[in-house]
C-alpha cells in the first residue's frame, strides 16, 4: 500500500516534469526526459501491480484483491473483481504483443486513450476517430470480445466501489474515441464500454518487464498520433498521421522529414498531457466538454480496471489523481 | 604525496561577485596548467593564468589571475524549430600548445567554437599612410619613407573566434574531447557523436549514432565521451544506462560496434524506482596513463582498467547518504545532476563534487578519502581546509552536519585538477576556488 502511495506520488512528480519541461529553455532535453519517463514506466508498474487498487482513490472498503490468475474480463469474484483490480502481473506481460490496438492510440496504456480524446476533439479530428479508428479498434478487440463483454455486462449491474462501468449504459461515453453516442446493439464490441477502448484487453493483459521499456514509450508515441515514426503497432490506422498533424508538437521535432530533435515519444507525451491537463483542469461547462472530460477520465480508470468511470467521483478527485491514474 | 586536507586556498577569484547567469558551467586546466578557462552559463569565458614566481611577491606563486574574458556564445534563436538555443557553455577544452598563442575550444548544447588567445606587448608605430592618431595621410604630402618600429605597449590579450563548427548535432551537445593527434576532435550529443579536423569547419564525420530508428524504442542516452590520451583511434562514451563502450576507429568507419563493453552488473537489493536515473553516468575521464578510466554516477565514482570490463577495479562511495534521500531529491531535480570527476597528475588521486558545496578527494594510493569544502568562510587565504564529515544518522558530533542540513543548492558539479602540481579549481555555483597543496 505504501508503495502504491509512494508510486502515485513519483507520477505525479513525473507528470509535472514532462509537462514543465515543454517550457524550459533550451528545448526539451532528451536525457533528463529520457530518465523520467523510466520512473514513470517503474512507478506505473508498482502502482498498477499493487493488490490494493480500490481503496487508493475512491476508498471504498474492502475492494477484494484479486486472485492472481484471475483473468479481469471473466466475470469472476463479483463486480468489482472484473474492473476493479488491476490487472494480474502475468496477464500483462502478453498484452503488448496482443493488443496493438492500444498501443496503436495510448501512450503507456488505456488511460493514454481517453486523453487522446479531448485531444482530438481540440483538433477536430474526433470524427476522424469515429470513422476509420473505430473500425480498427473492434477489429483488434474482436477477439477479447467475449469474456470483456461479459465482464461489463457484470459490472454494469453493479454499483459498487469504482471498480464499476455506470457507464456502460451511457454508449455516449467512448473513451477510446470510439464512435459516441447511440445506443449499440449489445452484440457489438462497441456496446461494451470498454471493450471498444483500449483500456478493456489491458486488464486481460500484463506488460512485461522488458517490453515497458519499448511499450510505454510506444505508447506515448502512438497516443499523440504515431509518433515521428509513425505508429508501428499493426492494425493502426493511416488516421493517425492527420492526427499527429493537427496537434501542435511542442518541441516542434516531431516532422519525419527533416532530422528534428525529435524527443519523440516524451514530446508526444507533453503534448498529451498538455491537452489532458487543460482538459482536466478546467471546469467543464457541461454539455460536450462534460463529455471529453469524462471520456479521458474513462480510460483513465478503466486502464486498469481499477477506477470508476463515474463521473461524479471522477469530478471529485484531484484531478492531478485523475491524470496520475491515466497514465 | 601530502594528504588532501592540508589544501590551502591561495587565490580569491573575484568572480565571487558575479551575478547569478554567471553560474560557472565548466573549469578546464590547459596542458601545462598555467591557464585555467571557466565557461559560464551566460556564454562567457574567463581565463585565469598562473602567476609566476616574483622575488617581490613571494606569495603570489601559484596565484591565478583573470588573463582574459570573452564572449564565447550568444543565445540563439531556431526559428525553424521555434527553440531557443542556450548560450551556456558545455565544455571547454584546451588545445596542445604549438606556439604563442592559445587555442581552445568552447562548446554550447550546438555550436563549437575554436578560439586563439593571443597576447600582444608591442604596437608598430612609424606608418608612412597613417599618422599616429591612424588619420589616413595624404600621399601626396609623403616625402620621405621610414620603416615602421615595434614599441612595447600595455599587454592585451585577445580572444577571435578561429573556426566556427555549427549545424552537426541535432541534440545537446554534452562533450567535446581533442585527440592525442592534435589534429582532430570529437562533439557528442546525446544520441551521435562527430569526428571533426580542426581546419575544416563545413563538414565532420559521423562516428557512433545510437539513434533508433523508431524513436519510441530509445532507451539509452550518450552522456560523455573522450578520446584516449595517447592512441588516436580510441574513444569511449558513457551512457545513460551506466554502460561504457570503448571503440575503436581503425575497426569501421560507424563505431556502432564497440571493442569493448564495460558494465557493472546491477546490485538487486539496491533497486528503486530511481535506480536508472542513479547509474546514469555524468562524466568518463581517462586517466592520464590511458590505462585506467573514471566513471561518475550520482553516487559514486568509479575506476575502470581498460583490461576488465566486467567490473570495475575500484568504486568510491561520494555521498551514499543521499540513497534514502532519492525521491527527494527526484522531486526537487537534483538528482539530475551531472557531477565531474578528475584524476590528479599522477592518476594517485582522484576528485569529485557533492552538496553542501562539499568536494570528496579519494586517495587511491592510501585508500583514504576526505570531504572539504568550498566556502567563504572556511577559505581564508593562506588557512587550511578543514576536512568535512555528514552525519548519517545517530547521535550528530559537533563538527558534523547532518544530511537533512545539506544545501542541495550549493553544488559543486565542475572541478578541475592541475596537470602537474597539486593544485585544484574547484567550481560552486558561481565562485571560482583555487586551492593548493601547502606542502608544495
Amino acid at each position: 500500500m505504501e508503495f502504491k502511495l509512494e508510486a502515485h506520488r513519483i507520477v505525479s512528480i513525473s507528470l509535472g516534469k514532462i509537462y514543465n519541461s515543454r517550457v524550459q529553455r533550451g528545448g526539451i532535453k532528451l536525457h533528463k526526459n529520457l530518465l523520467v519517463s523510466l520512473v514513470l514506466r517503474s512507478a506505473r508498474q508498482v502502482y498498477l501491480s499493487d493488490p490494493c487498487p480500490g481503496l487508493y482513490l475512491a476508498g471504498p472498503a474492502g475492494t477484494p484483491a484479486p486472485p492472481p490468475q484471475q483473468q479481469p474480463g471473466e466475470p469472476a469474484a463479483g463486480p468489482p473483481a472484473g474492473w476493479g483490480e488491476p490487472p494480474p502481473p502475468a496477464a500483462r506481460a502478453s498484452w503488448p504483443e496482443t493488443e496493438p490496438q492500444p498501443e496503436r492510440s495510448s501512450v503507456s496504456d488505456a488511460p493514454r486513450v481517453g486523453d487522446e480524446v479531448p485531444v482530438a476533439t481540440v483538433t477536430g479530428v474526433g470524427d476522424v476517430f469515429q470513422g476509420g479508428e473505430a473500425d480498427a479498434t473492434e477489429a483488434a478487440w474482436s477477439r477479447v470480445e467475449g469474456p470483456r463483454q461479459a465482464a461489463a455486462r457484470e459490472a454494469e449491474g453493479t454499483a459498487g466501489g469504482w471498480g464499476v462501468f455506470p457507464e456502460v449504459s451511457r454508449a455516449a461515453r467512448r473513451p477510446c474515441g470510439c464512435p459516441l453516442g447511440g445506443e449499440d446493439p449489445p452484440g457489438t464490441p462497441a456496446a461494451t464500454p470498454c471493450a471498444a477502448c483500449c483500456c478493456a484487453p489491458r486488464p486481460a493483459e500484463d506488460e512485461s518487464p522488458a517490453p515497458p521499456a519499448v511499450c510505454p514509450r510506444k505508447r506515448c508515441a502512438a497516443g499523440v498520433g504515431g509518433g515521428p515514426a509513425g505508429c508501428p503497432a499493426p492494425g493502426s490506422t493511416p488516421l493517425k498521421k492527420p492526427r499527429r498533424n493537427l496537434e501542435h508538437p511542442p518541441s516542434g521535432g516531431e516532422d519525419d522529414d527533416a532530422e528534428e530533435m525529435e524527443t519523440g515519444n516524451v514530446a508526444n507525451l507533453i503534448s498529451i498531457f498538455g491537452s489532458s491537463f487543460s482538459g482536466l483542469l478546467r471546469k467543464s461547462p457541461g454539455g460536450g466538454r462534460e463529455e471529453e472530460e469524462g471520456e479521458e477520465s474513462g480510460p483513465e480508470a478503466a486502464e486498469p480496471g481499477q477506477i470508476c468511470c463515474d463521473k461524479p467521483v471522477l469530478r471529485d478527485m484531484n484531478p492531478w489523481s485523475t491524470a496520475i491514474v491515466a497514465f | 604525496w601530502v594528504c588532501p586536507g592540508h589544501c590551502e586556498p591561495l587565490s580569491w577569484c573575484p568572480a565571487g561577485r558575479r551575478a547569478c547567469t554567471d553560474i560557472i558551467s565548466t573549469v578546464e586546466f590547459n596542458y601545462s596548467g598555467d591557464l585555467l578557462a571557466t565557461g559560464d552559463k551566460g556564454g562567457r569565458v574567463v581565463i585565469f593564468q598562473r602567476e609566476q614566481e616574483n622575488k617581490s611577491r613571494p606569495h603570489s606563486r601559484g596565484e591565478y589571475n583573470v588573463y582574459s574574458t570573452f564572449q564565447s556564445h550568444e543565445p540563439e534563436f531556431d526559428y525553424l524549430k521555434s527553440l531557443e538555443i542556450e548560450e551556456k557553455i558545455n565544455k571547454i577544452r584546451w588545445l596542445p600548445q604549438q606556439n604563442a598563442a592559445h587555442f581552445l575550444l568552447s562548446t554550447n548544447d550546438k555550436t563549437i567554437k575554436l578560439w586563439k588567445i593571443s597576447e600582444r606587448d608591442k604596437r608598430a608605430e612609424g606608418y608612412n599612410l597613417k599618422d599616429e592618431d591612424g588619420r589616413l595621410r595624404d600621399p601626396f604630402r609623403i616625402t620621405a619613407l621610414r620603416v615602421p618600429i615595434l614599441k612595447p605597449m600595455d599587454l592585451m590579450v585577445e580572444a577571435s573566434p578561429r573556426r566556427i563548427f555549427a549545424n552537426a548535432h541535432t541534440y545537446h551537445i554534452n562533450s567535446i574531447s581533442v585527440n592525442s593527434d592534435h589534429e582532430t576532435y570529437l562533439s557528442a550529443d546525446d544520441l551521435r557523436i562527430n569526428l571533426w579536423h580542426l581546419e575544416i569547419t563545413d563538414r565532420s564525420f559521423n562516428i557512433v549514432d545510437i539513434k533508433p530508428a523508431n524513436m519510441e524504442e530509445l532507451t539509452e542516452v550518450i552522456t560523455a565521451a573522450e578520446f584516449h590520451p595517447h592512441q588516436c583511434n580510441v574513444f569511449v562514451y558513457s551512457s545513460s544506462k551506466g554502460t561504457i563502450r570503448l571503440c575503436d576507429m581503425r575497426s569501421s568507419a560507424l563505431c556502432d560496434r564497440h571493442s569493448k563493453f564495460f558494465e557493472e552488473p546491477e546490485d538487486p537489493s539496491s533497486r528503486s524506482f530511481f535506480s536508472e536515473i542513479i547509474s546514469s553516468i555524468s562524466d568518463v575521464k581517462f586517466s592520464h596513463s590511458g590505462r585506467y578510466m573514471m566513471t561518475r554516477d550520482y553516487l559514486s565514482v568509479k575506476v575502470w582498467d581498460l583490461n576488465m570490463e566486467s567490473r570495475p577495479v575500484e568504486t568510491h562511495q561520494v555521498h551514499e547518504y543521499l540513497r534514502s534521500k532519492l525521491c527527494s531529491l527526484y522531486e526537487n531535480d537534483c538528482i539530475f545532476d551531472k557531477f565531474e570527476c578528475c584524476w590528479n597528475g599522477s592518476d594517485s588521486a582522484i576528485m569529485t563534487g557533492s552538496y553542501n558545496n562539499f568536494f570528496r578527494m579519494f586517495d587511491r594510493d592510501t585508500r583514504r578519502d576526505v570531504t572539504l569544502e568550498a566556502s567563504r568562510e572556511s577559505s581564508k587565504p593562506r588557512a587550511s581546509l578543514k576536512p568535512r564529515k555528514v552525519c548519517t544518522g545517530g547521535k550528530r558530533r559537533k563538527d558534523e552536519i547532518s544530511v537533512d542540513s545539506l544545501d542541495f543548492n550549493k553544488k559543486i558539479l565542475h572541478t578541475a585538477w592541475h596537470p602537474v602540481d597539486n593544485v585544484i579549481a574547484v567550481a560552486a555555483t558561481n565562485n571560482l576556488y583555487i586551492f593548493q597543496d601547502k606542502i608544495n
